[in-house]
């Protein structure tokens, strides 16, 4: 998904962990100046620092690489789910190199065990570096 | 100071602002001395109530947002009273109730005596020597929970 796809659905709040092939993507938000945007440091702050967007009538939007997947379980599971806070994910999901490798395998299994009720964008970053 | 105190102590300060607090035995003890549509009761994703906090004041600089975590549940997201540093938030208060200990879970000892929460971002410190047993359980469901807090801003 391209900045302007995602600003294109509304996202008016952006909270995330970068991924290389986040780069543009995060350059592009930067330079507009009507979206917020946090830069979080892990990816379990950066859904919470969406939750309080939420509570504060803004459409958020997650970004994360898929090695950051295991740090948003607990929060998914023990706060957006049981509240039935709706905040949407977009994944970048890493093949290559050798620690990307498992987790790709199971990425799509993770993503669907989490039975996250709102939006997951997986996006394949094999054509970036 | 006993932990009852602290969180006597927090609830005092406060007249209309929105406050978050963390999980265990602190969202028992709030709940049970003063309950208000404004309180968020954050049971479960222990460590997240101050980036909630931190995604609210960002959004709302007109209002007063406050968080109370406990030394516990700060040291597990250290990183996110970072991000507070950094970001600096003047509407983003932080109160910690430092026990040194997980009481909840039994009171094993946590390493808070290995930082001062005090260098962060308009934090306050309340230092716990003595614990009182917990409070009852919450009885409001999470869902209801969520949508009065919400409704506080939207
Ligand atoms: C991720 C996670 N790990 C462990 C627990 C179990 N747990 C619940 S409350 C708690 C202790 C919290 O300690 P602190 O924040 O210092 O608050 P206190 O109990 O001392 O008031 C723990 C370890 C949990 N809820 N979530
Ligand atoms: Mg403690």
């Amino acid at each position: 998904m391209t900045y302007d796809e995602c600003r294109a659905k509304g996202y008016d709040f952006i909270v995330g962990v970068p991924c290389s092939c986040f780069k543009q993507f995060i350059v592009d938000l930067q330079s507009d100046t009507a979206m917020s945007y946090i830069a979080a440091n892990r990816e379990d702050t950066a859904v919470a620092v969406a939750v309080g967007a939420y509570f504060s009538g803004k459409k958020p939007l997650v970004f994360l690489q898929n090695s950051g997947l295991g740090h948003v379980v607990n929060i998914v599971s023990s706060l957006l789910i049981p509240y039935n806070i709706p905040i949407d994910f977009l994944i970048s999901v890493r093949k290559e190199p050798f620690e990307h490798t498992h987790m790709y395998k199971i990425t799509k299994d993770i993503v669907s065990l989490l039975e996250i009720d709102s939006q997951v964008y997986l996006i394949d970053s094999s054509s970036h570096s | 100071m006993t932990r009852l105190e602290a969180v006597q102590a927090v609830l005092d300060s406060l007249t209309n602002e929105l406050l978050v607090v963390t999980t265990g035995y602190l969202s028992r003890d709030v709940f049970k001395i003063k309950d208000r549509k404004e309180n968020f009761y954050m049971c479960g994703s222990m460590g997240n109530a101050y980036p909630i906090g931190i995604g609210l004041a960002v959004n709302n600089p007109d209002k007063r947002i406050v968080v109370l975590s406990g030394d516990g549940a700060a040291l597990m997201s250290l990183g996110s009273l970072a991000l507070g540093n950094s970001l600096k938030l003047p509407s983003l208060q932080h109160f910690i109730v430092d026990n040194g200990k997980y009481a909840s879970t039994g009171g094993q000892p946590t390493c808070a005596d290995g930082i001062d929460f005090s260098q962060f971002h308009n934090t306050t410190v309340y230092s716990v020597s003595e614990d009182e047993p917990a409070s009852p359980r919450i009885t409001l469901g999470p869902i209801e929970m969520a949508e009065r807090f919400r409704s506080c801003f939207v």
